[in-house]
């Protein structure tokens, strides 16, 4: 029918860096398709989110269908189906950062950014407008001696205060 | 006061202990060479089995046991190191991965040649960056030197470690989870048995440990059975004793947080009492000590008057909790237990795998009515029931007896009891989640119920928080008074009929 919206994405394929961590990682294991989380770890760094194209892309080398991929993405929460800001900031708050008043350090975040949280299946919520930030709250990031936690991306900040998430977000650059 | 007794951290704090020049000075691979040079494999396995460690992830099986289950003769057979700690309060196993973690690859090359196993695999949390970046570098190193790859130290044995980062799914610290995600598919557990032991991973023989479990095995083979077994827990006066032939060796991590003044992880021998990690621990912040959760936040929970109970496998399984993972978190006499129990359900609402429908269903459920509770629309009843006496009037007659029906607080422990149920301790569940589910709910609702009657009857209509107690202490304490465990002897007499 004429009228049908055809999306046109982009292609995804692996830079010669990833190919190649690729191409070690699929040795490691007697079955290609147990390369699964590696791989999709590695496109999502590339790519920032985990797109259709690149669900056919691993799909493709893996050898499994695309349906399958997808089974998975879906299932584990640090992938991400839609885009994310710049800087990914997980807040734990589960228990023993509860107990160490993890509240106040969301509820700064949360004016400092000026967002709301984002939920798993709508991430664009807690996605700042200049799309530097995404704002999420997690389960237990397993630093409970130091709680209140925050990662921001790869990084873990501790023992946090507001006037400490200030400093940390001001050290971040652009 | 008792003493810290660091073997596994003994030399976490020696800068630069995660290179091998420095981990090598610090008796580094001595006792992997020892164990290849003074034992067999099996006489290793069986070392193991009487030094009587037990496995430090949760359930405490005993590793020689487990072990002895791996058929030798099907090849290839499997090494999975659980390195997905994400049991709320645990938090041992990042320190190791990310100072020393040369001290795991010397336990996994200790596990593979006892075993006969040539490739492992290292499931870490996806959220662990810095923690897999250092192992990656310390796997490197170990190739160079020799002591990794193909005919490792000229002994003929090849043995391969390759990390594998998870993705941030709690469900995959269940081992047969672990094994699911790790062959690349969505980390639901499977039916047991088989067990991994048989068929595990690529439904090949695979061993899964903890990694203190593994960071276990080098002081075990470099310092001998007996040096092993004479730590841990001496039989003392305190009720709650196990029997001797289950003994309770070594040392574990204590991860300890919450309301204490210096949270952290400290290493003793088991079997030491709460109120003694407490006082480890740099004493109580705040006032009088309102519950500890005795083993990550899926263990029942115990209140003041079991803080004499000893923490190790045997007798918080007789205190029918559990030492699980070893993640102690404190309360204080200012939280609201309601709202901790509704923080603890949103966490396992959120990683129950959906496998399962009691679970799947159940979780969500059992949070909605502690979040109902929690907003203060708690359901109750007052109902009459005609009852023969004396009326008013001095006649005999109807005088009409009234009773306060909490109608929530008994769904909740009536769904929570079909996810799976903590009195038989049958689970209509795949896996142990379902108990992990119900285990915190129940005992919550069952050791602070003037708590959660409370926080129905007075309908503030506001929402809790954690650091608002609404009910004074003493009310509990009166109401707890009747789960004061009972004297050892007694449950042994109880458990002999």
């Amino acid at each position: 029918m004429s009228d049908e919206i055809v999306q046109i994405e982009t292609p995804f394929q692996f830079n010669e860096e990833n190919k190649q961590e690729f191409d070690e990682l699929i040795g490691r294991y007697p079955v290609k398709e147990a390369a699964m989380l590696p791989t999709l770890h590695l496109a999502q760094r590339q790519e920032g989110y985990i797109t259709p194209a690149v669900m056919r892309y691993v799909a493709e080398l893996l050898e499994v269908t695309v349906m399958k991929v997808k089974d998975v993405v879906t299932f584990y929460p640090m992938f991400f189906e839609e885009p994310v800001g710049k800087y990914v900031i997980r807040v734990c708050h589960t228990l023993p950062c509860a107990l160490r008043d993890c509240k106040v350090v969301l509820e700064h975040l949360k004016t400092k950014l000026g967002t709301d949280i984002a939920s798993e299946t709508n991430l664009a919520k807690g996605t700042t407008d200049d799309g530097k930030f995404t704002l999420m709250k997690v389960e237990c990031l397993a630093s409970c001696d130091v709680a209140p936690v925050i990662m921001v991306n790869d990084d873990l900040y501790k023992n946090l205060t507001p006037e400490k998430v200030d400093e940390i977000l001001e050290q971040l650059p652009n | 006061m008792v003493q810290e007794k660091r073997i596994l951290y003994e030399h976490l704090d020696v800068p630069n202990i995660n290179t091998f020049d420095v981990f090598r000075q610090h008796e580094g691979y001595t006792r992997f060479e020892k164990a290849i040079a003074e034992f067999q494999p099996e006489e290793l396995a069986q070392m193991v089995w009487d030094a009587g460690l037990k496995g430090r992830g949760g359930a405490g099986f005993s590793t020689g046991e487990k072990w002895s289950f791996v058929p030798r003769d099907i090849e290839p057979r499997y090494l999975c190191c659980n390195a997905d700690e994400s049991e709320p309060g645990t938090f041992s196993n990042r320190y190791v991965l990310e100072k020393n973690p040369h001290l795991l690859i010397e336990g996994i090359l200790i596990c593979c040649y006892a075993m006969g196993i040539e490739t492992t695999y290292v499931y870490i949390r996806g959220e662990f960056t810095l923690g897999k970046k250092m192992l990656d570098a310390a796997i490197k190193e170990a190739y160079e030197q020799g002591y990794l790859g193909e005919n490792v130290r000229d002994t003929g044995l090849n043995i391969n470690i390759y990390s594998h980062p998870g993705a941030g799914a709690y469900i995959c610290g269940e081992e047969t989870g672990l094994i699911e995600s790790l062959e690349g598919k969505r980390g639901q557990p499977r039916n047991k048995p088989p067990f991994p032991a048989v068929q595990g991973v690529f439904m090949k023989p695979t061993v899964v440990q903890n990694v203190e479990t593994l960071c276990n095995l080098p002081f075990i083979v470099g310092n001998g059975v007996e040096w092993y077994t004479q730590m841990g827990r001496t039989y003392g006066d305190t009720r709650f004793d196990p029997p001797k032939a289950d003994p309770n060796t070594g040392t574990k991590l204590y991860c300890i947080s919450g309301d204490v003044n210096e949270p952290g992880v400290y290493e003793l021998e088991l079997g030491l009492t709460c109120t003694e990690l407490i006082e480890v621990a740099g004493g109580l912040r705040g006032e009088e000590v309102k519950a500890v959760i005795p083993g990550g936040s899926s263990a029942p929970i115990l209140t003041h008057y079991e803080l004499d109970t000893r923490l190790d496998f045997t007798s918080l399984t007789l205190a029918k909790s559990m030492l699980g993972s070893g993640g102690i978190i404190v309360m204080n006499e200012t939280r609201n237990i309601v709202d901790c129990l509704l923080n603890i359900m949103k966490f396992y609402a959120h990683e129950s795998c959906g496998q399962c429908t009691p679970c799947r269903w159940g979780t969500p459920w059992v949070r909605d009515i502690v979040q109902r509770i929690a907003d203060g629309e708690g359901r109750q009843t007052t109902i009459t029931r005609p009852k023969f006496g004396v009326t008013e009037s001095g006649r005999w007659g109807d005088t009409g007896e009234t009773e306060e029906i909490y109608e929530d607080l008994d769904l909740l422990e009536n769904v929570a009891n079909n996810i799976a149920n903590v009195d038989t301790m049958t689970w209509n569940t795949i896996c142990v989640f379902g108990i992990a589910v119900s285990w915190p709910a129940v005992s919550y609702l069952r050791k602070f119920r003037p708590e959660f009657e409370a926080a129905i009857r007075d309908s503030k209509l506001v929402t809790l928080s954690v650091a608002e107690a609404t009910v004074p202490p003493e009310e509990n304490y009166a109401y707890q008074q009747r789960f004061i465990p009972k004297e050892f002897a007694e449950i042994q007499e109880t458990t002999e009929d």
